[in-house]
């Protein structure tokens, strides 16, 4: 793939969650009560809700789990991602949910890209010392002339998590990129991969972005 | 130190890294309240622990951390009403007045967050948080009304033995534990509405913390 890796929008995700409800006449039940009154509820149809997609997943093979830690319950999807890395990572974002809702979403992805980049001999000798997974995969360079080139490829796994907010009464997303050894991914890197319709706020607010609008984006 | 060598700064203390994002008299509290001042904790350059601390790259994000609390626990107070009929300065106003250690400066702003309607008796839920070490769970927070149907006024011992209740000693046993909040321990009969007004943190939150009693 020629693409930068880029997350799905965290509004295909959580809407879907309300958006079963309203799929089909017989859940549009759900919706007719008041989510504020009653929390137990409130969580209750984040469940039920959480139960239905989760079998459309099965159903299309999108790879969402539903996992259960003590008390909590969770629905997870894996992705992995390879992209050429030029540069040491520098700061991470990394939102961890530390939450004590009663269930969530989880689903892990990997994705593979490749990227050709504009670099020069210091830079691609950063990047040969920087992981042996990037020396195994690393293509010849041609010091020479060539101004761009293409250094090694990296495996990326996306972690999203979609749990119950008891303070928002909302479903919230919650993601974590990170490469095969655990290595977080750079915070630049995350942005980058953030879709064009989100690029514009993003640049405005990045930090709020991130963090409040995917909250914001599922307030009731 | 070669400079080569230095890659990002964080805490430690006897063995547990220090979350930056937990507000450092929580940290203290949980980890070393019985030690003395000041506390003596280990500065790292190397070997950032991933797997233990989300990583600091600037004061933005200490800022949007800050600030994703302060709207929570008015999402909890208010429904989000007066963090959200705020100004982007007022909200700025209470990031720099916490930063500058202006204590006029932020709580101009914050007065409002502590304040309900005249017809009810206190906030919609209270923020709180109740850590404590022995457990997996990074913390407790729930749903919890200051105010019962009846009108009486929720203590800090109801919300212990609502969410927390084995924190809490039986009626005539041997207490086991500390409930601690900003060094003391507040008396369980306490009203939760007053602790959140008076007690909170910055961030607006109730930072509970549940050690075991030290036995000298």
């Amino acid at each position: 793939m020629g693409t930068s890796p880029r997350l799905p929008s965290p509004m295909p995700v959580a809407p879907p969650v309300l958006g079963w409800a309203t799929g089909s006449g017989a859940e549009r039940s759900w919706l007719s009560f008041s989510m504020e009154e009653d929390e137990f509820f409130g969580e209750k149809t984040f469940q039920h809700c959480c139960a239905e997609f989760i079998r459309h997943s099965q159903q299309i093979g999108d790879g969402w789990e539903w996992r259960t830690l003590k008390n909590a319950s969770f629905m997870r999807k894996r992705t992995c991602s390879l992209s050429v890395h030029y540069c040491n990572p520098e700061a991470e974002y990394n939102i961890l949910h530390e939450d004590s809702s009663e269930g969530y979403m989880c689903k892990t992805h990997f994705q593979i890209k490749s990227e050709t980049l504009m670099s020069h001999s210091g830079t691609s000798a950063c990047v040969q010392t920087c992981l042996p997974i990037e020396e195994a995969l690393e293509l010849p360079l041609d010091d020479s002339e060539v101004t761009e080139t293409t250094t090694g490829s990296q495996v990326i796994k996306y972690e999203y998590h979609v749990l119950y907010s008891c303070s928002y009464q909302v479903p919230v997303l919650y993601f974590r990129a990170s490469f095969l050894d655990g290595r977080p991914l750079a915070l630049k890197d995350i942005w980058e991969g953030i879709h064009e319709c989100y690029k514009t706020r993003l640049l405005q607010e990045p930090w709020d972005a991130i963090t409040q609008q995917i909250l914001n984006e599922h307030l009731l | 130190m070669r400079q080569e060598d230095i890659s990002e700064i964080w805490f430690e203390y006897e063995g547990t890294p220090l979350k930056w994002h937990y507000p450092i008299g929580l940290l203290f509290d949980l980890l070393a309240s019985s030690s003395a001042l000041p506390w003596n904790i280990t500065v790292h350059f190397k070997s950032f622990p991933e797997k233990d601390l989300l990583h600091c790259p600037s004061k933005d994000a200490i800022e949007a951390h800050f600030m994703s609390c302060v709207k929570e626990a008015d999402a909890l107070k208010h429904k989000s009403q007066v963090i959200n009929e705020m100004q982007k300065k007022d909200h700025k106003q209470l990031w720099m007045g916490l930063q500058n250690d202006r204590f006029d400066q932020f709580w101009a702003i914050n007065r409002k967050l502590m304040e309900y309607p005249a017809e009810e008796n206190g906030f919609r839920y209270i923020p709180f948080r109740i850590y404590q070490t022995t457990t997996e769970r990074p913390f407790i927070q729930k749903l919890f009304r200051p105010v019962a149907a009846d009108g009486q006024l929720h203590t800090l011992g109801d919300l212990l033995k609502d969410v927390c209740p084995s924190a809490v000693a039986p009626e005539d046993g041997e207490k086991k534990n500390q409930v601690m909040i900003h060094g003391i321990e507040p008396m369980l009969e306490t009203p939760l509405q007053w602790l959140s007004e008076h007690l909170s943190y910055p961030d607006n939150f109730l930072h509970i913390s549940i050690i075991p009693q030290p036995t000298d």
